[in-house]
């Protein structure tokens, strides 16, 4: 057992570094990247450039540049932004959790819960309208851009209707720290949480009814009613249990990304400060540090989520356990 | 079978792209800041100059819900948007469906390999699936769009341009092959334990029939399910990436950049940003539809169902 | 007259006769927290280094140069006057040798007194640092070229003396240079204490002499602004006090989400360009908090005169013949916010005198595309058919410019491509001639209010480097003798500007004719405010004049 978790670990460590590497190197492949004259600045004399470029030490070369900022990231924990400069990276990044982390936690409880129980009552009322109806709204949910709907609702809830009693509560956008101001950092993160939400319920929704409606005609269901057990006993507790491995996967996908920072337009649109708005600005400005350290965590977490579902597997599925 | 009906409608619509533009007498591609358009025997400007309080802005005129004559209004440069919603939906339906197809076949293979083989094969492949999962695509797509205004790229068989669709088909498909991937590969896992599998082994059947006869089937009302979804997810995508140049290039028109250019116009004309919208809803809905219909008449247990569909 | 004087004073032609006196300062709406938003920070708070609008507009009430602009709205506020130097030196040494007498209980907001020291220091820095100006604008000290070649060792020898006996410091030039005061005038030349560090500060605020003083900077989040108390006003129109206790500069806020927090009352004012499809909104619900002012800048296309089919004169003059500028003009927001131009010069601008060629009537104005000509042009030019791509930003505006060039572009014959790259690298990418761009979209703001800003800069052949990111005359335009003209006009400028302006009328005529670039229009600044914000007022160099403005 814990052998195969150092392993996993190793594994870990292994596809970080990976994408590190790859995020490097597509960085410095790219024409007009080169930092130096934007830090510069605008009309700067080529001497200006080639002492900007001597002090960053863009004249090395690209490993021996590499090592650096690894060793600037993890053993000094000094590393700097090329754009904001002297601006330290890891303090930075480490603000911008607790951020993202109340967005993504918020909306994952809302699309669990509501994916679940759209996915069984559409496999419980199958072929009726209701049926149908939930799959219509699933689908429309996927079918809107997360940052098309967050401007939609702030269209709303901020501007048009931003006096009438039905979004007066809505208060300014702009995290507010759960420490220093609750209320506000519950009332603020309700309609993120919602668009946010929004797409994964129906996708979801949608994949449970899929895996339930199957299950139930496998043969140890039958065993199940045959023993004299209620359809909704059947449903619950032996039907559910197996269909929620591509719920499971899917979640420890989403989730994994979305803590990395994959909701990065939906803060970019609500104005919260977030790890994703954060890699999102540094992707616009090129800012090679910031989208390292980004990127290493955004990575971290994909790879420990995804690990994490693999041992939720063997509890889900005894036939897994096995494997 | 009227949702098959409904999605050859869309086709057929889109393919009439040129016919309606022709008919409404009117170039989708090219900025018409100073068409004026007849309403009601009016001529009005299609870009409305703003004339009350300090004049800033113009506004595009809304839908005029006359067919052939800016149907749905015009975009931010005077352009016909139902003109170019049915140009677009060709170039949406072509690259997110080819997106879809390659995802899901390459996500297939991926996901049965890792999970019948299991152990190193599993554990690299997983690992592979780590990678493209948590790489910055973003990154990737400004880079290459970049790239590509300088020169093509020549793979041998394809030559990828600047302009070329199959850059966002490409990297549209690979961004989600982890997500199909891997809950094929859970499922896999559960089935590699089931009786009828265990006694396929135990005939000596080998390995590739196994995998094609008896686990790809009952997988298949997943990938039946995610199809339809991905290619919601896929046309949404494309308009992400199309934002940053890759693909569709201007004065072309996709479903993704009309969302784009609708962003701009959202507190004035939010027509521009909800056709496409609504389009892609539509769309994926009666396909999704079809998809299970297609499942229905396929899938053997199903003929033995309990309930009606 | 002395010379300088003549030069200094005409060289601003803005500067008007009306003799403005300030408005008194009202302590009545003296206090108050004011807010203010960006989508993002402007980079290093170094005024040394900081080369963004967003910052140099933070700089006005916070850092001091020996000289400054004057802080005064419309065209008063491109005079100079004397700052921390107690007047305007008179030139010695045939215009190469200026002797500033340094006031004296001038405080830094650490409670230091500024000295000699500190000046020489300063000037010293700005090699140090590697300003970004330091081997463009600040190369004419004597011994600036050994800085610029060793920056860590840089002592100026012979080019700033301070004398604290005296409490004057010298600045030697090796030529006369007539837009030195506007260049000491610029925040790349405050003053800042002796030990202020020798590299980039970053986001660590440098003790300043103005009445404000940086208390916090968080790129991520904010950037605060606090009275220093330790300010004393000594000059009102080169330092006046100002209204506001405490500025409060939030980043994060998207432009439409600002624009709505502004009509909530949430938030004073937004750096970003407001959205095009806000603009009739905020016209008309909010006019009397919207603010337009004309502003010396341009968005133009400049044209690769060194690769096909731009190094063609005939194909250049061709494309601004068939640019319908109305166009462009709706596509930015209207007559309201931006006017036609053809040539390099903004009105307004020392050395302009209207002048359209590419248009159907040829004189003064621009006034209707004459796409016959155009394309006749192009015949004769043996250009038509090639492609042709633009490279555009990824912002809106930017964007739909090129698309209606684009079918500008195919009328006329070519095949063209339009790109947009995003916005952060676009402007080092159309400069650097490896990526072999034959037509971009920019736009250019003025540093100073001077002629040689645009058209020697632009158009000069000094401003050309092959293979780099920074050659900011994007088209490569190198004509010698309009070069040589260029030259004259500054060394003119030195004894007689008036004349020197009539140069560059005639040089902006030459260049224009040539069309290495093609003019589109000049923009209007629109500032839009919160209801309680009150004396907006305008400075032509540094824009809104923020703790001018009161909010209570």
């Amino acid at each position: 057992m814990l052998l195969a978790l150092i392993r996993r670990f190793g594994q870990m460590i292994f596809v970080m570094f990976g994408i590190s590497i790859l995020v490097f190197l597509i960085f410095f492949a790219t024409p007009g990247a080169d930092p130096a004259s934007r830090i510069a600045g605008r009309n700067a004399s080529p001497e200006t450039i080639e002492a900007v470029r001597k002090s960053f030490g863009f004249d090395q070369p690209i490993w021996v540049q590499y090592y650096i900022m690894m060793k600037k990231l993890f053993i000094t924990q000094d590393l700097t932004s090329f754009v904001n400069r002297g601006w330290k990276v890891i303090p930075a990044v480490i603000d911008t959790i607790p951020v993202t982390l109340s967005l993504v936690i918020g909306a994952a409880v809302l699309w669990v819960i509501f994916g679940m129980l759209f996915g069984i009552l559409a496999a419980a009322t199958r072929g009726s309208i209701i049926d149908k109806l939930l799959i219509a709204f699933g689908l429309v949910g996927c079918a809107m851009p997360v940052y098309w709907l967050g401007e939609v609702m702030n269209l709303f809830s901020q501007s048009r209707y931003h006096d009438t009693w039905l979004f007066s509560w809505v208060p300014p956008l702009g995290y507010k720290p759960l420490s220093e101001d609750p209320e506000g950092w519950f009332l603020t993160l309700i309609i993120p949480w919602i668009t946010l939400a929004i797409l994964y319920i129906g996708l979801y929704g949608r994949v449970l009814r899929a895996n339930l409606i199957e299950a139930m005609q496998e043969d140890y269901i039958r065993t199940a009613r045959a023993k004299g057990l209620s359809e909704t006993r059947v449903l619950l507790r032996h039907a559910l249990r197996t269909s929620l491995i591509s719920f499971v996967t899917l979640f420890g996908l989403d989730f994994g990304a979305l803590v990395g920072g994959a909701a990065l337009l939906t803060e970019v649109v609500f104005g919260l400060q977030g790890v994703g708005k954060l890699t999102y600005d540094a992707l616009q400005n090129l800012d090679l540090p910031v989208i390292m350290t980004t990127v290493i965590y955004a990575s971290f977490f994909v790879v420990l989520a995804n690990a994490l579902v693999d041992v939720v597997y063997i509890l889900l599925d005894p036939r897994v356990r096995s494997a | 079978m009227a949702c098959l009906a409904i999605f050859c409608l869309i086709a057929v619509l889109c393919l009439l792209a040129p016919a309606y533009v022709s008919f409404a007498n009117t170039d989708p591609f090219r900025a018409s800041l100073d068409a004026t358009v007849e309403i009601n025997g009016v001529e009005v400007p299609v870009m409305e100059e703003s004339t009350e309080g300090l004049a800033l802005g113009y506004t595009p005129i809304g839908p005029t819900w006359q067919l052939g004559n800016y149907f749905l209004g015009a975009d931010n440069q005077g352009r016909d948007v139902m003109a170019r919603l049915l140009y677009g939906g060709l170039n949406s339906l072509l690259i997110s469906g080819a997106a879809t197809i390659i995802t899901m076949v390459l996500a297939t293979a991926i996901g049965l390999t890792a999970g019948f083989f299991g152990g190193m094969t599993d554990t690299i492949l997983s690992r592979i699936l780590d990678v493209l999962w948590a790489f910055p695509v973003y990154l990737l797509a400004i880079s290459l769009s970049i790239v590509l205004i300088a020169q093509g790229i020549d793979l041998g068989i394809i030559v990828v341009e600047a302009g070329s669709l199959w850059l966002p088909i490409f990297i549209i498909a690979i961004v989600y092959i982890p997500y199909i991937a891997r809950p094929i590969r859970g499922q896999v896992l559960a089935l590699r334990r089931s009786e009828f599998v265990l006694a396929a082994i135990g005939l000596g059947v080998p390995e590739h029939r196994i995998l094609l006869r008896d686990i790809l089937p009952n997988v298949s009302t997943t990938l039946i399910v995610f199809t339809p979804l991905m290619l919601a997810i896929n046309m949404l995508t494309e308009s992400a990436l199309s934002f940053l140049s890759i693909g569709v290039q201007p004065p072309d028109a996709s479903w993704g950049t009309i969302i784009q250019d609708g962003q701009g116009l959202l507190y004035t004309r939010p027509m521009v940003a909800l056709a496409p919208g609504l389009a892609i809803a539509l769309t994926v809905l009666v396909l999704n539809i079809l998809g299970d219909g297609v499942r229905d008449a396929l899938d053997p247990r199903s003929k033995i169902k309990l309930g009606g569909d | 007259m002395k010379k300088w004087l003549l030069a200094g004073a005409a060289a601003l032609l803005l500067t008007t006769l009306s003799g403005t006196s300030y408005a008194e300062y009202k302590a009545e709406h003296r206090g108050g927290t004011m807010r203010l938003l960006s989508r993002s920070a402007g980079g290093t708070l170094d005024p040394h280094i900081n080369y963004t609008l967003q910052y140099w507009q933070l700089y006005q009430p916070t850092y001091d140069g020996l000289v400054t602009f004057k802080k005064a709205a419309g065209a008063e506020g491109f005079k100079i006057v004397a700052d921390i130097a107690e007047e305007i030196p008179k030139s010695e040494n045939s215009g190469k040798t200026y002797v500033f007498k340094i006031r004296k209980g001038i405080k830094f907001s650490d409670g230091r007194e500024l000295g000699v020291k500190d000046v020489v220091a300063s000037f010293q820095r700005i090699f140090k640092v590697s300003s970004p100006t330091s081997g463009s604008f600040f190369a004419g000290i004597v011994g600036a070229d050994k800085c610029l070649a060793e920056p860590a060792k840089c002592t100026l020898e012979g080019g700033v003396v301070g004398d604290e006996a005296a409490g004057t410091v010298t600045i030697n030039l090796t030529q006369p240079d007539a837009e030195f005061f506007d260049k000491l005038g610029l925040p790349h030349a405050v003053i800042l204490p002796a030990d202020a560090p020798a590299q980039d500060a970053g986001s660590v605020p440098i003790p300043g002499t103005g009445p404000y003083m940086f208390e916090s900077y968080d790129p991520n989040k904010a950037l605060v602004m606090v009275r220093n108390p330790h300010f004393k006003v000594w000059s009102e129109e080169a330092q006046p006090d100002g209204y506001p206790d405490k500025v409060q500069y939030d980043f994060g806020l998207s432009e439409e989400a600002s624009v709505t927090a502004i009509q909530n009352g949430e938030a004073d004012w937004l750096f970003d360009e407001i959205p095009a499809d806000r603009l009739g909104e905020i016209g008309t619900k909010n006019k009397e908090q919207v603010h337009v002012t004309p502003l010396t800048a341009w968005w133009y296309l400049p044209m690769n005169t060194r690769l096909a089919p731009f190094d063609n004169e005939k194909a250049r003059q061709a494309v601004s013949y068939a640019i319908d500028r109305k166009a462009l003009v709706k596509i930015f927001g209207g007559s309201v916010l931006a006017s036609p131009v053809c040539q390099v010069l903004p009105p307004g601008f020392p050395g302009h005198e209207p002048y359209c060629p590419f248009t159907k009537n040829p004189g003064k104005k621009w006034s209707a595309p004459d796409m016959e000509k155009a394309k006749k042009l192009v015949e004769e030019s043996g250009t038509k058919g090639q492609k042709v791509t633009i490279i555009a930003e990824d912002k809106a505006i930017s964007k739909s410019i090129g698309v209606y060039l684009q079918s500008v572009l195919t009328e006329l014959g070519y095949q063209a491509d339009v790109k947009p790259i995003a916005t952060n690298i676009q402007f080092t990418y159309i400069q650097n001639t490896n990526n072999k761009v034959q037509m971009s979209i920019t736009q250019w703001y003025q540093d100073y209010p001077a002629a040689s800003d645009f058209l020697y800069i632009l158009f000069g052949c000094e401003s050309f480097h092959e293979g780099s990111d920074s050659s900011v005359n994007i088209s490569g335009f190198c004509d010698k003798g309009l070069n040589d003209k260029m030259k004259k006009a500054l060394e003119l400028g030195v004894e007689d500007q008036a004349a020197a302006n009539k140069m560059w009328a005639e040089i902006d005529k030459a260049v224009t004719d040539k069309a290495p670039a093609a003019g589109l229009f000049t923009p209007k600044h629109l500032d839009f405010v919160s209801k309680r914000l009150g004396n907006f007022q305008f400075n032509s160099q540094y824009y809104w004049m923020v703790t001018q403005s009161w909010v209570q």
